[in-house]
């Protein structure tokens, strides 16, 4: 059985050898890949960093400051959500929304971002918030220290773009995220972010074979990036509601291009 | 334990027949036939698409077998709210399909390693399914042989060390510069000590720079004018003048050349190109490279702060060897257990000298007992020695 198998599968192969080969990885990733752990070691300092000034104000009990220190503090979260998602309790205790409970907000276990903003937004205040502030600290913190112990898998790295993308037609586009707050456009500048920096990073290994590729996924990105500045308003954006419906049309177009033109890039480069 | 292993050690073996025979038969048809017969014997399987449907409160099935390589998964969300499905290797998430809306499916093509993994199914309060991937011929070839790609997190995340590593030696320089600017002995003295644990952590690699290595650690016993000879520059010849003549006077162009080598050192690591076989070759060179002259000789001639510095080499002598260990570990348990004995056990004969002579110089130790000190780093050059062959890369 076994010999038939392997001489089948042998002679199979002879005859399809004429074919093209799939793209094989190599090791012109090792630099994209080192270089990407050292922005999201930057960003994770940042998010540990802007998250001890959040919770303090959350534990303070000063709802104002809270509130506009949520959505910044977000951002660099946003910006590293392939590898910060691949830790799944982490991930649950730090972004997991009502929907991943039980009787939803009412439940206790609903914990980190999204249970501190249903509290500010909704009830307008810190009350019961301590304890989830102090956790959500210490759940940032080993973020940090899983994220500085870990070997990034380069499929992650290279597939975090369409990733990155596919959350903000998912999750953004929608108004689903912050729902309570309405500053989807920060988490959505923040996943922006992060997938044309892993664009960027493993261009030099394919601006010669895919400049096609290139220029129409460089395109999408400069549409999403213009309209996202005409919402800027001081350092951030506005609620997500002040969006038109006519820009969240071109932006849902621009941003499932993307997904889909980004989900190839694995393939590229041979990480499939 | 053993069973697996003795499966193991079973598979080579059982393959090699029909191997031979087929290229026999292929060589007849054409004279590439056997290349292509050598390289496909051991093709991945493809499963066919597993279909995994997600209610309120379970999956359906809740356990699921699939051979080794990639599969194809469509999950079906017939629950009444958006899900995520992953698949987790304990904590970590090997792979997931993120918001599934109700009434949707959803794909995921994923490549899996043999192993028992659990399966996310719906709300994060419902128990979770079971995902078993068997071995195939293709996952046992790779076991022993690993693809190149296997080997770019590893090569990527010791890049990384380097880079940081480097960067703190730069830092760390530039503190022992301003210290010895600012005529501070103590101050000095504190810097130079943590400026080389920084050393020690690169010295893997860095020791191969030749340029550099030359200007920033070359000891006076390689000189031919000893501690006069112009070339006594770098680390020693400050430390020489901290500890030795006791003054920070006239170190201050030493210093400052030391920082601006240490700066140029980071530059070069950062453009280096490391191949697979660098990470445990280097090491065994530097390990075999302690034994042999530092441990004894002592390095820290006038600082006698040599444990310290040999424990921080050992530091940096784990973390290539550390990246390689989970396909050693796949490939040969026993290597790689012979690899974390010799690396404690090095690290326990450290720790011995250095409670026992607290105030002892390293200087001072006996010859046999620093000859015991190098014998174990040469058991762990040779341990380490057995990575690339266990590999299949030699």
């Amino acid at each position: 059985m076994r010999f038939h198998g392997l001489c089948g599968a042998a002679a199979l192969t002879l005859a399809l050898s004429s074919g093209a080969f799939a793209q094989q990885a190599n090791l012109d990733l090792v630099e994209p890949v080192a270089e990407y752990k050292l922005y999201v070691s930057e960003q994770v300092s940042k998010l540990v960093m802007d998250t001890t000034a959040f919770t303090a104000a959350v534990k303070a009990g000063d709802v104002a400051k809270a509130k506009a220190l949520f959505a910044p503090t977000r951002l660099s979260y946003e910006a590293i959500e392939p590898i910060a998602e691949l830790f799944s309790d982490l991930d649950a205790a730090i972004d997991s929304r009502a929907d991943d409970y039980e009787n939803g907000e009412a439940n206790p276990e609903f914990p980190g971002f999204h249970r501190i903003e249903y509290g500010l937004w909704e009830k307008n205040s810190t009350d019961g918030l301590a304890p989830v502030a102090d956790k959500l600290l210490a759940d940032v913190k080993e973020l940090d220290s899983r994220i500085a112990a870990l070997t990034f898998p380069p499929e992650k790295v290279v597939g975090g773009a369409a990733v990155l993308m596919e959350e903000v037609a998912a999750t953004k586009i929608s108004g689903e995220e912050d729902r309570y707050s309405h500053t989807d456009l920060w988490d959505f500048r923040g996943n922006f972010d992060g997938a044309r920096k892993i664009v960027d990073l493993v261009r030099p290994l394919i601006a010669k074979k895919e400049a096609k590729f290139l220029k129409t996924v460089d395109a999408n990105f400069a549409q999403v990036d213009g309209i996202l500045s005409k919402y800027k308003k001081g350092d951030g954006y506005v609620t997500y509601d002040k969006l038109t419906e006519a820009d969240r049309k071109v932006l849902a177009t621009a941003v499932n291009t993307l997904a889909e033109d980004l989900s190839t890039l694995r393939g590229k480069l041979g990480l499939d | 334990m053993s069973s697996p292993e003795s499966q193991r050690a079973d598979g080579p073996s059982r393959l090699i027949v029909p191997a031979v025979v087929c290229a026999g038969l292929l060589a007849v048809a054409g004279g590439v036939a056997f290349y292509y017969a050598s390289q496909t014997a051991n093709r991945p399987v493809e499963a066919g698409i597993v279909t995994v449907t997600v209610g309120d409160k379970a999956c359906d099935p809740m356990a699921i077998t699939v051979p080794a390589g990639r599969s194809v998964f469509e999950i079906r969300n017939i629950s009444n709210r958006p899900i995520e499905w992953e698949i987790l290797d304990g904590v970590m998430v090997l792979d997931e399909r993120e918001n599934i809306a109700p009434g949707f499916k959803s794909q995921l093509a994923t490549r899996l390693k043999p192993g028992v993994y659990d399966i996310t199914c719906g709300l994060l309060s419902n128990p979770r399914g079971q995902l078993t991937v068997t071995a195939s011929a293709h996952s046992e070839a790779e076991r022993a042989r690993p693809p190149l790609k296997a080997f770019i997190g590893p090569l990527s995340e010791y890049k990384v060390y380097l880079t940081l590593q480097s960067g703190e030696l730069a830092r760390r320089t530039a503190s022992l510069a301003a210290a010895i600017d600012a005529g501070d002995l103590e101050a000095a003295r504190a810097a130079y000590a943590e400026a080389r644990l920084s050393y020690r952590h690169i010295e893997t690699v860095s020791g191969r720079i030749a340029d550099l290595e030359n200007v920033i650690d070359p000891v006076a016993a390689y000189l031919a004018g000893r501690e006069n000879d112009p070339g006594f520059v770098g680390f020693h010849r400050i430390e020489y003048g901290l500890w030795g003549t006791g003054g920070t006077d006239g170190l201050k162009p030493v210093a400052n050349k030391l920082a601006a080598d240490a700066s140029a050192l980071k530059s070069r690591l950062r453009a280096l190109k490391l191949e697979p076989v660098d990470l445990a070759g280097s090491a065994v060179r530097e390990a075999q490279r302690l034994a042999d002259g530092p441990i004894i000789s002592g390095e820290g001639l006038y600082s006698g702060n040599d444990l310290a510095e040999f424990a921080a080499a050992v530091d940096g002598l784990e973390k290539p060897v550390s990246l390689m260990m989970p396909l050693v570990g796949e490939a040969s348990p026993t290597t790689a257990k012979s690899i974390a004995d010799a690396f404690a056990a090095t690290r326990a004969k450290i720790a011995r000298f250095a409670a026992a002579d607290a105030r002892k110089r390293y200087a001072d130790l006996p010859a046999d007992e620093r000859k015991a000190l190098a014998a174990s780093f040469t058991t762990l050059a040779q341990a380490i020695s057995k990575v690339n062959a266990t590999l299949g890369m030699e």
